[in-house]
């Protein structure tokens, strides 16, 4: 993998989408910004897994596709390793970066209490940090499942950053 | 010599497939392909217990008929590649390599951020890429 | 596999031969053959037929004849050891003539000699049998049997004597019988073949095909001896062998040459896979099928009869996929355990249809070359009548003229140029389409058992462009129609577009229009774009190559039929039109393949609409066909016919043939009806509807010139799957409605509100319900705007808290007693005049549910009915009242309804509750209150005989006044309890206000003895205080019944009644008497402890503390005389007794033992109402 994008640039985009998206053009919306931004990062985690995967050895179930998200897929994107996967071997499995590269430098007021699952945008309303801090987690939310999705794993991925700078991304496989 | 190449879905549609031939029997060749995704399909669904292959994405010789032999080759990503060649003596390793070119060129083309994923792949520079890798086939065995 | 010859197709069985005595052969050939393995024999009946099994004279293989070799096998030779030569001779004699006179012993010598002579040249083994009766077995002569020994030169165990008359005996001679026949015939085989062998070792063998030919007869005694391994590896020699005689064997002409070798091939390797298949060796069986083609499918031959390598490779395939199916059980428990070489089998290569395809294949192949062929010696000046007389030779593989001269018959060479003609007669009397079709068939059917269902597809598909060559149209119509679905569910455009070409070539030969026209229009919307099509798939097509410009040719086609217009001629239409006579009609639904041609996407603007006002509807056309097509008119169809419209373009005038639609349709005009290709044509109109209810668009219908109709189903943007085939392609998507919300949310069905109702429905509460009376709920409707029509009311009645009226475990609907809220009836209110009497006045009562019909009511007018309603349990229920009316006495008009609910509280009236009270001072000792002290729940228990108080108290719970009328009881029975007073009218209606407890006191004796006395039910009649509603609930003015059931009553005779006695007040310092009378009812003498306890306010005189007993059936009275000191109220000394025998204590309690004391005579007359209540009550 030859090519690397500087990792400031990406940053500063994904935070200009963000707000573009939530401030510009679906002012009162949040829930179809929500949408746009994860459809961009499904297309995103779509194209880049067809990368990653290209010398993986052919996955068998659904863990080994998990676990080459959480290993090889991450370390492509964030130079790191997921830190903790669990499972209840059920089709849901909880993802966690204890230091997540996106928040990490993403200031929230510490009065807050920044614990809201971005799942409900709804209660997410209440709190402006976190509902701030939630927009820019749809992007990551879409790469996992644009990657699972064309691996075959069609999902649900949704995030929860109830203890900052950690994060953790729930993924329900759907039937 | 390969005689045809193709790329097929998740839904077994055809995204890409192109004959590299003279005579007339490209339809006959796009039989084949078709067919031989039972093959594939038959492979990785009911897998023999002692293959060693249980888990790769080369999946061999998918079966030989008349004139041709089919290769198949299945990525992570529930995409096949179906090469269909005249020749009767084929290395295994000669058809890895193959394929593994093959497939780098299929994930450029598919990154393109142009390229909407569970299209036909209309590519130009894909297509010269696969004839340039079909052409060369071959070639480093014969040496 | 059923054209090879018997020998070749089944392993060998050894052949032995009976001569003499024919009466035994029976019994011993049924033996032989029942061995195993089997025996075969030749049964000759006497001694002269030994010659049949005579060697011909030949030359001797052994020598090395130098003669050349006519050919590598003898066509007869496997048949020959199978039917003609045997391994042994059973030579039969009987006994009377072995021991008979020398005459006959000489006979014996004499045959014996025969066979040994005739069978020298075989080395046939020989046994002999001597047959015998069972009577005369010992009777033989033993130096003429060691001598008939000597004779034969046999073994003694090879000289059997045969006793056929004795069943045990005859069963051990036929065993020992068949154990030398099979040792012998063993013995025999192993020796041929040592001997052919040693011919081979010797590397003497005058030519290659010799060599292949001893190769091939080891092989065959090896199979004989059943010995697989060395025949399988005999005949592997064999084969390889051949394969070295390609090419330079000159002993026959080039072409024959090569045929004669492949047919021994074909034998050889039929040889080896049976062998292989029936030892389980699946893998190498498929290996060895592979080797063999691949080496000989090289060998084409000479082109002009290169049809005969291909008849021959499609043999091979069919062959060995015949083989594989015979034994495929056992292929199906190897292929997961066999371990895989390098050069793997593929699945398939385990399966027959694999090999029935490619045999199917091949025979095609096979027969273009031969139609080629003939094609051109047609050229070259037919075939002579030459061929007549060919006939197989006697070697595999070749054939030779048969010349007759002169009576005998000789065999004649062929040259290569007469057997090509030869062959080309023979090929020309075969048609080989049913062969192919039927191999075709059982691959495909095999397919499909394995779920391949593109494999059986393909099949499939070469089935019917052989079905389409020989013009069986609808055959090959229903098979491509199969196939046609996959192809176009996974979107293999190129694949459909062949299987479409032939289906619309089909419908050509049957003459369809509509299928013709569908297939051509689906190929002409199949997303094919590139302009110039490959090469390569010229001629593969009947509709030829896919490309864009064919599409246009077809759509043209087409469309130049179903407008009648065509330019092209009738004779390129092949009868097919379309015209007034047979318009074509065409349906396009949600699943057609046909949605490219014309999909319809409708989508109103808004979701309701209010009736009568107008709303927006879009519909938007769009067609994948490759050029633009003109549409004449647009009919929009909906759920409500009246809203149906037209729409004709302006540009073109409308066309007379096709106004016949309704007259009174609306017409809209578009500025053009051109369907451009790939894009959207968007059509808005405003609409308005009438009818409340769906609105829903169903068809939007295409005319396009007078007698072509495409009806196609409209489709809700929203829910509009992606068009079919044209999904996987890489192009911009567009949306139907110009505005993107419409295309993601739009539907092609709206609401249609109701009217606004113009009508009042009133429904006048009045409080709660009281349960048990019939409550009156007035509903009143009252038209404000609309005349009412055929209007119904229809009334229900719904548990508040979501239960039904029902109490739950009551499953009988319709019992009364289980419902707790009862509509009973409905009073409807009498119109002013009675003339018009309503014959529909439909009047339906259900307990929860009732339906009146409304009389007509103009403007203005009002009409109201009362509403019955019985509470049996106090209960909160809802009355949901809704009136449905027509505002126009037209019966299509649309139905109106008003609908009004109310809640109403259900509340119990009365609650009465009840006590006993035993009678003022005076007290009777009950021992079942001693005993069950604890009791809480006890029954009450009362003094048989004695007088005790009931008192009965009214709550009145509801929240409006009562009026009381009476009090009476219902008792059980009327001896053994007595009330009084029974029945109490109040004099006038007693006011009861919401709270206030009524009560009353009555007097009870119980008179019957009885542990548990049913008493029965007090009930009091009440009613609704209509002091200020007067009027309007004349109807509840009757009086209601609330009843109370008193609980059963324990009943006993007290043992000690104590009476306590003082004057109702005293006056200070007048002493007065305190008395204390004990009754003793029983028959015992009673002892009683009493005491007083001193009191400040009294002086007393009397005993203080003592014991005293009480006789019996008598009294004892202890008296006190007392002079009060205090005054007011004044507690007596108390007096405390005891029962010594019941050990119960007696206290009189604090109220009983009060007395007032006055300061002086109080100046009021004596006779008191506390006395005189004290003596009605005893009285």
């Amino acid at each position: 993998m030859g090519r690397e994008v500087s990792e400031s640039c990406l940053e500063n985009l994904l935070i200009e989408i963000v707000s573009s998206f939530c401030t510009g053009f679906y002012v009162d919306k949040p829930e179809l910004a929500a949408r746009r931004i994860e459809a961009i990062g499904f297309q995103v985690g779509h194209q880049l897994s067809e990368r990653c995967a290209i010398d993986q050895p052919r996955f068998t179930d659904h863990l080994e596709a998990i676990k080459f998200i959480c290993k090889d897929f991450w370390s492509e994107l964030f130079k790191k390793q997921i830190d903790n996967l669990k499972t209840n071997h059920r089709g849901t499995f909880v993802l966690q970066d204890n230091r997540f590269r996106w928040l990490a430098h993403l200031s929230v007021d510490p009065s807050l209490d920044a614990s809201s699952s971005i799942q409900d945008p709804s209660a997410m309303a209440k709190n402006k940090a976190a509902q701030a801090t939630g927009m820019h987690l749809y992007f990551p939310c879409g790469i996992i499942r644009g990657a699972l999705s064309n691996l075959g794993i069609p999902c649900a991925v949704s995030a929860d950053i109830s203890n900052l700078p950690a994060c953790s991304f729930l993924v329900r496989i759907k039937a | 010599m390969i005689v045809c190449i193709a790329v097929v879905g998740h839904q077994n549609n055809p995204l890409y497939l192109q004959s590299f031939t003279e005579s007339d029997d490209a339809l006959k060749l796009h039989h084949i392909v078709h067919c031989s995704l039972d093959v594939v399909d038959e492979r990785v669904n009911n897998p023999k217990k002692s293959a060693p292959t249980l888990s790769e994405t080369f999946l061999g010789l998918l079966y030989p008929t008349e004139n041709y032999k089919v290769y198949g080759y299945l990525t992570n990503t529930k995409v096949k590649f179906i090469m269909v060649t005249t020749d009767l003596d084929v290395r295994d390793a000669d058809v890895r390599n193959f394929f593994r070119r093959f497939h780098a060129a299929y994930v450029d083309a598919v990154s393109n951020p142009f390229h909407v994923p569970g299209k036909k792949i209309t590519s130009r520079t894909f297509a010269e890429r696969v004839s340039t890798i079909v052409k060369s086939f071959g070639l480093n065995s014969a040496g | 596999m059923q054209e090879y010859p018997e020998e070749l197709r089944t392993p060998p069985v050894a052949l032995a031969c009976l001569v003499g005595c024919p009466d035994v052969h029976a019994l011993i050939t049924g033996n032989l053959h029942s061995l195993q393995p089997p025996i075969n024999t030749i049964a000759l009946p006497d001694f002269s037929k030994i010659s049949v099994i005579s060697k011909a004279a030949k030359e001797n293989p052994a020598a090395g004849s130098v003669k050349p070799v006519g050919g590598i096998v003898k066509r007869d030779w496997l048949s020959k050891h199978r039917t003609r030569v045997p391994a042994v001779v059973a030579a039969l004699f009987s006994s009377d003539h072995v021991s008979g006179d020398p005459a006959q012993w000489l006979q014996v010598c004499n045959n014996l000699e025969n066979i040994k002579a005739t069978i020298l040249g075989r080395n046939i083994k020989l046994l002999v049998v001597v047959v015998t009766q069972s009577g005369s077995k010992y009777d033989t002569n033993e130096d003429r049997m060691i001598s008939l020994r000597k004779h034969a030169e046999v073994d003694s165990k090879n000289l059997i004597i045969f006793v056929p008359d004795d069943p045990l005996e005859l069963k051990q001679s036929l065993n020992r019988l068949g154990t030398a026949c099979a040792e012998l015939a063993n013995a025999y085989y192993r020796d041929e073949g040592r001997r052919v062998k040693a011919c081979l070792e010797r590397k003497n063998v005058g030519s290659i095909e010799l060599h292949i030919r001893y190769c091939f007869k080891v092989a065959v005694y090896a199979e004989f001896r059943r010995d697989w391994l060395e025949a399988l590896k005999m005949y592997e020699e064999a084969y390889h062998a051949l394969r070295e005689v390609v090419g330079i064997s000159t002993r026959l002409p080039p072409i024959q040459s090569l045929v004669e070798i492949k047919s021994i091939a074909e034998q050889f390797h039929f040889k080896i896979s049976t062998l292989l298949l029936h030892g389980g060796k699946v893998v190498e069986a498929i290996t060895w099928f592979r080797r063999h083609i691949s080496y000989y499918r090289r060998l084409n031959g000479a082109p002009e009869v290169i049809f005969l390598h291909w008849e021959w490779l499609s043999r091979q395939y069919l062959v060995f996929a015949q083989l594989l199916e015979t034994c495929s059980v056992t292929v199906q428990n190897l292929t997961t355990t066999v371990s895989i070489p390098a050069d793997k089998q593929t699945e398939w290569e385990f399966y027959p249809p694999y090999y029935y395809q490619l045999s199917a294949h091949y025979l095609k192949e096979k027969n273009s070359y031969l139609e080629f062929a003939i094609s051109m010696s047609e050229d070259v000046g037919g075939i002579d009548g030459n061929v007549e007389s060919v006939v197989a030779s006697v070697y595999v593989g070749q054939f030779a003229r048969l010349l007759e001269h002169e009576g005998t018959y000789a065999m004649q060479a062929l040259t290569d140029d007469e057997y090509v003609r030869y062959t080309l007669a023979e090929g020309k009397r075969f048609q080989d389409s049913f062969e192919i079709i039927a191999l075709l068939k059982r691959s495909f059917e095999a397919y499909n058992n394995l779920k391949s269902t593109r494999m059986a597809s393909y099949c499939g598909v070469q089935m019917g462009r052989e079905y389409f060559v020989m013009g069986e149209f609808s055959n090959a119509k229903q098979v491509f129609e199969n196939i046609a679905s996959l192809y176009r569910q996974e979107g293999w455009v190129t694949l459909l577009w062949e299987v479409l070409g032939y289906l619309r070539e089909c419908s050509v030969g049957i003459s369809s229009v509509k299928d013709f026209i569908e297939y051509s229009l689906e190929m002409a919307a199949m997303p094919i774009m590139t302009n110039n099509a490959a090469p390569s798939f010229r001629d593969c097509c009947p509709a030829g190559p896919p490309s864009l410009s064919q599409r246009e040719q077809i759509h043209k086609k087409a469309f130049g039929l179903v407008t009648g217009e065509s330019g092209t001629a009738p004779s390129e239409n092949n009868g097919l039109k379309v015209n007034g006579d047979c318009p074509l009609y065409l349906e396009i639904d949600l699943v057609s393949p046909l949605r490219v041609v014309l999909l319809a996407s409708v989508a109103f603007h808004e979701q309701i609409v209010k009736p009568g006002a107008r709303t927006m509807i879009t519909i938007s056309l769009r067609s994948q066909l490759p050029l633009n097509v003109e549409i004449d008119q647009l009919e929009v169809q909906f759920n409500q016919s009246e809203c149906n419209f037209i729409i004709t373009s302006d540009q073109k005038p409308r066309l007379a043939a096709i106004s016949h639609v309704h007259p009174d349709r609306r017409v809209e005009t578009a500025p053009t009806l051109e369907l451009p290709t790939s894009k959207w044509l968007r059509l808005t109109y405003d609409i308005k509807p009438d009818q409340s209810g769906k609105l829903e668009c169903i068809y939007v219908i295409a005319r396009i010139g007078p007698n072509f109709t495409i009806c196609c189903r409209a489709e809700s943007p929203a829910s509009m799957n992606d068009l079919p085939l044209w999904n996987f392609e890489d192009m911009t998507e567009t949306i139907p409605t110009k505005d993107p919300g419409l295309a993601f949310s739009g539907q092609k069905a709206i609401q249609v509100e109701e009217l606004e109702p113009q009508v009042d429905l009133k429904l006048d509460s009045s409080g709660p319900a009281l349960v048990g009376e019939s409550y009156i709920l007035p509903v009143t409707v009252a038209s404000k705007g609309h005349a009412i029509h055929s209007g119904e009311l229809k009334i229900n009645l719904v548990d508040t808290k979501g239960g039904g009226l029902l109490s739950p475990r009551e499953v009988e609907p319709f019992l009364a007693d289980n419902l707790h809220v009862e509509l009973v009836g409905i009073s409807g209110q009498e119109r002013a005049d009675h003339s018009e009497v309503n014959i529909d006045n439909i009047q339906k009562i259900q307990p929860s549910f009732g339906l009146i019909s409304v009389p007509f009511l103009n403007v203005g007018d009002s009409w109201s009915c009362k509403l019955k309603i019985k509470w049996n349990r106090p209960k909160p229920i809802m009355v949901y009242v809704s009136l449905g009316y027509h505002h126009s006495s037209e019966p299509s008009s649309q139905k109106v309804h008003v609908h009004k609910s109310l809640q109403i509280e259900g509340k119990t009236a009365v609650t009465i509750s009840h006590h006993y009270m035993l009678p003022f001072r005076q007290d009777s000792l009950l021992l079942s209150n001693i005993k069950a002290k604890h009791d809480s729940d006890h029954t009450p228990s009362l003094a048989l005989n004695e007088t005790s108080n009931l008192i009965i108290s009214a709550k009145n719970c509801s929240e409006v006044p009562l009026r009381l009328l009476s009090m009476s009881f219902d008792l059980e029975d009327d001896d053994s309890f007595i009330i009084q007073p029974k029945e109490e009218k109040f004099r006038e209606p007693i006011l009861h206000v919401p709270g206030e407890d009524f009560i009353k006191v009555f007097a009870v004796i119980p008179m019957g003895n009885c542990s548990t006395l049913k008493t029965g039910a007090v009930s009091l009649e009440w009613q609704r205080d209509s002091g200020l509603g007067e009027g309007f609930y004349s109807c509840s003015a009757s009086s209601q019944v609330t009843k109370h059931r008193l609980p059963d009553v324990n009943v006993e005779l007290p043992p000690l009644v104590v009476r306590l006695k003082c004057p109702p007040h005293a006056i200070v310092g007048r002493p007065f008497t305190y008395s204390v009378t004990i009754q003793n009812q029983t028959e015992l003498l009673q002892e009683i402890k009493y005491s007083l306890a001193d009191s400040q306010s009294f002086v007393s005189s009397g005993p203080h503390n003592d014991t005293t007993f009480v006789l019996p059936k008598s009294e004892h009275v202890i008296s006190y005389m007392l002079v009060p000191l205090g005054l007011g109220s004044q507690q007596l000394p108390k007096v405390t007794l005891t029962s010594v025998r019941y050990k119960a204590g007696f206290q009189p309690s604090t109220t009983s033992s009060t007395v007032f004391i006055f300061p002086s005579e109080p100046p009021f007359q004596v006779t008191d109402i506390g006395e005189t209540r004290f003596v009605s009550v005893t009285e």
